[in-house]
Order: structure tokens, then C-alpha cells, then sequence
């Protein structure tokens, strides 16, 4: 296996090292855009920067000037690749949102875009010809920041290009500096609490450089993904990290995943993948919910670290995996653990690989009072595992609730501080003075330290995490508590544990008027639809009289308090199905 | 058409009383069938029916009725 190396000063910008990378490896493949169904295509570091220079002109010619967003919604297309980087070329800034599900509202979608482009002002919308109706309205509608909206998979990218229009660009691409802003992130939420997270060239590229070492990037390796590229743990590790690095990635549609995961583990096995992020739920996926005669001829002897990410790892879910796939090559000790968040790029801890991910047996209620404490005798048992050491040039420490540090073993907030940190939220400068402070950025989640490892165990925010996919309870609530049959403002939804699938699912509680089972069924369904509308899918559904809700000391319902009440309770004013 | 015993079935992994599955319906369409819970419905209907569907089967499903086929052709029908 060949040593890492990385050395940021041979090309400063994400650009430049894309091309010293066509230069260095001009055959060598960079992306194969996987294709279940059809054939594949495989791109070469330098086929890929000569098609992203045809795509920069365009988009130049379109008007796009530096600085600029531009929103790319698309299905899986080999040509997505090449558009991002030449966006980049420009200097404008590539930003990748989530194609509409058919389930979203046409509305809800456009509130979505609508909220990201007041808040991170959203220049251009390159997308498919398809979504054009439901994309219109919004830039006719006044005051739009929204510019225009581009079909880029309609432009002509095989004729040659204007020389004097290519050379204009590439003196553009070589006078970015590495501080300037390199891509915006969205994070999740549907109707306006997305956060747009800005990166800089050198915040990436200082992540290829300490994250790649962490994990012992080889010029060797290969990574398979089905990760959506909207998505920090996709864009970054998936397919920013091997692009800036020199090695190749393999790329599935995230839609194709779902309806058939085997093939991410057919792609291991032909293309002889080394490496690959997955969220929690897709342990379970592997070992419980694909059928033994589809596993035939599938070898994962090749792959040195799995890292689990995105949604709390759980240690069930690694032993299934690991057990099932034993006799298919899988080695347990590639099973690796991360911790991060798109405000640091990606990572900030890292688990070691070759050896076992520490794991400690906590007594859970000392737990729940705020102290690590190993369990003993009788006392309940949360095993909790490890999200690893940190890499280099990140720090990390547990802040109590005046944001002092604590002691080891004490369970507090998580703060970090990085090379790769964020430049704050895009326009949004009160968010940013709330949770980046000196240097450190305050994550909002909970968890402790222990021998030099940190172990993440909850969230100071009410976030539900779905299939790694973070839900805000507001957008929920907002949206059931306009259906009919459920009291204005009376409304609560919260994360329930679903062990078998290994994730979280969305629960609600509703005060409602209705009486009969006939009744409580139709204000079910009608909720059921609402959470349609944003795309999110409500798994269970409480319905409770008026005033049964527990309110917090702001005089709204108490999230925490009222699943508690739930959970600890059989009330049998409550119906649930 | 949609046979009772697969209406049931996918009923019931949904959690669902009651919807109107017509050859046409799209799993978007139905409340509850995520990407999740379609997994899920795909075991289940394995199960209920005594057939194994291959990946590149479940990749050209576009609605319940290319599903009802599916089942139909396992089973001979």
C-alpha cells in the first residue's frame, strides 16, 4: 500500500487541484457513474476536467459571474460531475439540492427553494428540463433573487470551445484564493430552517489532507457510494475527498439504492472497493433485508474500513453486519466509526481500523444525570460506542451549559474547533454568533470523553435522524397542525426508536377533538398526508384530548417532557396507531 | 388489477385501514411507503407469496400493478 500524501501547496483551490490531478493521473478513472440497470460510465481524471472546461464556458456565456450560487437539481447523470466542477472554474459556487420526491407538495418544494434562496440567495437553478413548471413561478414571482434557470444537460458539451472564452476562465479559476468560498451546503429541513453552510477551498482541502490521513487514503484505494451528493457524508467523503485525493469513486443512484441495496455490494465486488460511508440504518438493510440468493458471488475481502456516520452508531447493527457477511469476505475489523458535521467539512473523530471500535457498558441512568460511569450489578445497561480520536488539526471538548469545559467522563455539549471549519452561515450572521464563538463551533449534540475517545449519546436540539437524514420537528409540527381535526398548536413530534431498522422514526402527538375510532382514523390519515406533503413520512401517531399536553415554561408543548409522559406511561386517554 | 391478498399485505406493513391501490398507484402516492417501509413491503410480499425477487426485478417496478405482475409471473399465473 502506497504512503498518504497530500500537499496542499501544489494547488491551493480545488480547481487547480483537479487539474494537477488530470495532469499527474491523466488515465486513471475517477468516477464511475454506476448504472444498475444499463451500462456504466467511467471517467478519467482527465476526460472529466476536459468536459468540465466545456461546461465552464457555458456557463460563463450564461452570465454566471464569480460569486455566485448555483443550485443543481438532478437525478443521477454522469454529466452532474463535470457541471459542478466547471461551476467551480467560474468561481461561482456549486450548491447540490435534493431532486423533488413525487410525494413533496409542488408548493412545499417551492417554499423550500424559496427559503434557501431569501436566506443564501440562490443566483441560478440548474436543472431538467422536466422540473421547468415547477420551477417557473419562482422566478417570475417579484423580488426572486432566483436569475434564471438553466438546462445544462441540453447544452452542447462535445463541439470545441471558444479558445479566448476558455483562457477568460481559467484566468478567473487562477485567481481564487484558497480562503474564497468554494461550495455551499444546505443543511436539512424543508421549509426554511435550512442552515447554508460555506466552504472554503482551504477548509476541503485541509479536510483531503488531515480526514485522508485519518482514514489512510492509498493511492490503492477505491470508494463506493450511494450516498445522495446533497448530503455532507456523500459530497465530501464520497465525492469530493477521492476527486481532490487522485483516486477513483464509484457512484450509485441513491433512488436505484433503495429500491435494490445489493447492487452497492455487487459494484465492492467488480470494481474491488476499498472504502465506503454508510448511515446506521443501512447495517440492518444488509444483514436482515437482503435475500441470501442475491448474495451469490459477492466477495467483500477488498474492503479496508466501513464508516459509519450520520445517525448514532449502534452496536447491534455492526455485529449483524458483520456476522452475515463474514462468510462473504467482510472483515469486522473494517468497521469504523465517524463523528462530524458539514460545519467542519466532514469529520472531526475517527475510529482506528484493525481493531475493534471501544465500546463501554454505561449504567444509564448515571447517564441521564449526566456522568459516565461503567455499569455494575443491576444497574440498566446503554452500551455505547465510540465515534473514535480526533484527526488531525481538529480539537474537540464537552462544554457544560455556560460552554465551560468539563471534566472527562462528564457528559456535556460537544464544541469543536478545526482547520476545516466553515466560514459561518451564509447571510445568516445571528445564527452564526449563536453557535461559532472564538473559533469553536457549539454542535448542539451531547456526549462525553473517555480515554482520549469521544462517544456521542444524544442531542441538545430536537432533531430527528431518519435513515441519516436530519429531520427538524418544527417542519412537522408546522404542517400537521393546519390539518383538520387537530387543536391549533397542539402539536409534538419527536424521534421513536425503531431497533429494527436501526434509525429513528417520526412520531407525533396531537390533541384532537375526535371521539369516535371512525373519527380518530380520518384526523390519523389526514396527518399521515400532511407529513407527505413535506416528504416526510410519520411512522406512529398519538392522539390525546385537549390539554393533555404537557406545556414547557415558554407555554408551548414540551417535546422532552410529553414523550416521556408516553413512553413511561399506558394512559388510556391516549390512542395510538 | 390489485388482488386482495396483495392489498392486504401491503396494507398491513403500512399500518393502513384502508387505500384505494390501483394498478397505476405510486408508492409516493400511499401514506407510509418511504424507502424504508418499501424494503419492507418487498420482504413481506416475498414471505406472504413464497417468492424471491431478483434486485433487477425490483429496479423496473414503477407502481403497485408492475408489482401485481411481478408476484403473478413468480407464481405462474
Amino acid at each position: 500500500m502506497s504512503e498518504f500524501n497530500f500537499n496542499i501547496e501544489e494547488a491551493n483551490t480545488l480547481w487547480k487541484r483537479w487539474t494537477l490531478n488530470a495532469k499527474k493521473y491523466p488515465d486513471r478513472e475517477a468516477i464511475i457513474h454506476w448504472l444498475a440497470d444499463g451500462e456504466h460510465h467511467r471517467w478519467t481524471f482527465s476526460t472529466l476536467l476536459e468536459s468540465a472546461k466545456k461546461f465552464s464556458v457555458h456557463i460563463k456565456s450564461a452570465g454566471i459571474k464569480p460569486g455566485d450560487v448555483c443550485a443543481i437539481v438532478m437525478r443521477h447523470n454522469p454529466n452532474f460531475y463535470p457541471l459542478y466542477m466547471g461551476i467551480s472554474r467560474t468561481a461561482a459556487l456549486p450548491a447540490c439540492l435534493a431532486y423533488p420526491n413525487p410525494r413533496l407538495h409542488p408548493d412545499k418544494f417551492r417554499q423550500g427553494i424559496e427559503g434557501m434562496s431569501q436566506r443564501s440567495g440562490l443566483d441560478y437553478i440548474l436543472t431538467e428540463r422536466e422540473l421547468e413548471p415547477l420551477i417557473r413561478p419562482l422566478i417570475e414571482k417579484p423580488g426572486s433573487t432566483i436569475k434564471a434557470m438553466l438546462f445544462p444537460l441540453e447544452w452542447d458539451t462535445q463541439s470545441e470551445v471558444d479558445p479566448k472564452v476558455d483562457d477568460e476562465i481559467e484566468k478567473i479559476a487562477n485567481n481564487v484564493k484558497d480562503t474564497e468560498p468554494f461550495l455551499l451546503q444546505h443543511s436539512s429541513g424543508t421549509t426554511g430552517l435550512q442552515k447554508p453552510v460555506v466552504l472554503s477551498h482551504r477548509a476541503v482541502l485541509n479536510h483531503v489532507k488531515h480526514y485522508g490521513k485519518a482514514i489512510g487514503f492509498s493511492e490503492t484505494d477505491k470508494i463506493v457510494s450511494w450516498l445522495p451528493l446533497y448530503h455532507d457524508m456523500g459530497l465530501i467523503g464520497a465525492y469530493h475527498l477521492p476527486l481532490a485525493y487522485g483516486i477513483p469513486s464509484v457512484q450509485i443512484d441513491p433512488f436505484q439504492w433503495v429500491l435494490a441495496p445489493v447492487i452497492q455490494l455487487e459494484a465492492i465486488t467488480q470494481e474491488k472497493g476499498t472504502l465506503l460511508w454508510l448511515p446506521n440504518f443501512a447495517y440492518n438493510i444488509y444483514a436482515e433485508k437482503v435475500d441470501e440468493e442475491e448474495l451469490e458471488g459477492i466477495n467483500l475481502s477488498s474492503v479496508r474500513r466501513v464508516i459509519n456516520a450520520s445517525e448514532p452508531i449502534r452496536h447491534d447493527s455492526h455485529q449483524k453486519f458483520a456476522d452475515r457477511f463474514a462468510k462473504y469476505g467482510f472483515d469486522p475489523l473494517a468497521l469504523t466509526g465517524m463523528y462530524g458535521m458539514a460545519e467542519t467539512t466532514l469529520a472531526c473523530s475517527q475510529t482506528e481500523e484493525g481493531k475493534p471500535i471501544s465500546e463501554v457498558a454505561a449504567d444509564r441512568n448515571e447517564l441521564s444525570n449526566g456522568k459516565f460511569k461503567f455499569a455494575e450489578g443491576d444497574a440498566v445497561v446503554r452500551v455505547c460506542v465510540s465515534s473514535g480520536k480526533l484527526i488531525g488539526e481538529c480539537q474537540m471538548k464537552i462544554v457544560d451549559e455556560n460552554r465551560n469545559e468539563i471534566e472527562d467522563g462528564l457528559v456535556g455539549e460537544v464544541a469543536t474547533h478545526s482547520v476545516s471549519m466553515f466560514d459561518g452561515y451564509r447571510n445568516y450572521p445571528e445564527k452564526t454568533a449563536e453557535v461559532f464563538v472564538d473559533g469553536w463551533f457549539y454542535t448542539g449534540d451531547y456526549g462525553f470523553k473517555y480515554k482520549d475517545e469521544f462517544y456521542i449519546i444524544g442531542r441538545k436540539k430536537d432533531i430527528i435522524i431518519v435513515a441519516g437524514k436530519n429531520i427538524y420537528p418544527e417542519d412537522i409540527e408546522n404542517v400537521v397542525n393546519h390539518t383538520e381535526g387537530v387543536v391549533p398548536g397542539r402539536v409534538i413530534a419527536f424521534g421513536e426508536d425503531d431497533e429494527t431498522m436501526g434509525t429513528e422514526q417520526v412520531a407525533v402527538v396531537v390533541e384532537t377533538k375526535a371521539v369516535t375510532e371512525e373519527e380518530k382514523k380520518n384526523v390519523r390519515m389526514a396527518i399521515l398526508r400532511a407529513g407527505m406533503s413535506i416528504d416526510i413520512n410519520i411512522h406512529k401517531v398519538y392522539l390525546v384530548p385537549s390539554r393533555w399536553l404537557i406545556k414547557s415554561s415558554a407555554g408551548k408543548p414540551s417535546r422532552k417532557a410529553n414523550k416521556e409522559r408516553l413512553i413511561n406511561g399506558s394512559d388510556p386517554q391516549v390512542w395510538s396507531k | 388489477m390489485i388482488s386482495a391478498e396483495l392489498k392486504a399485505v401491503i396494507l398491513k406493513q403500512l399500518n393502513l385501514d384502508d387505500f384505494n391501490l390501483q394498478d397505476d398507484t405510486i408508492a409516493p402516492q400511499v401514506p407510509g411507503w418511504d424507502s424504508l417501509n418499501h424494503i419492507n413491503i418487498i420482504v413481506e410480499v416475498e414471505h406472504k407469496f413464497g417468492v424471491k425477487f431478483k434486485s433487477r426485478e425490483l429496479l423496473q417496478l414503477k407502481c403497485v400493478g408492475d408489482l401485481q405482475k411481478l408476484v403473478d409471473s413468480k407464481l405462474g399465473k
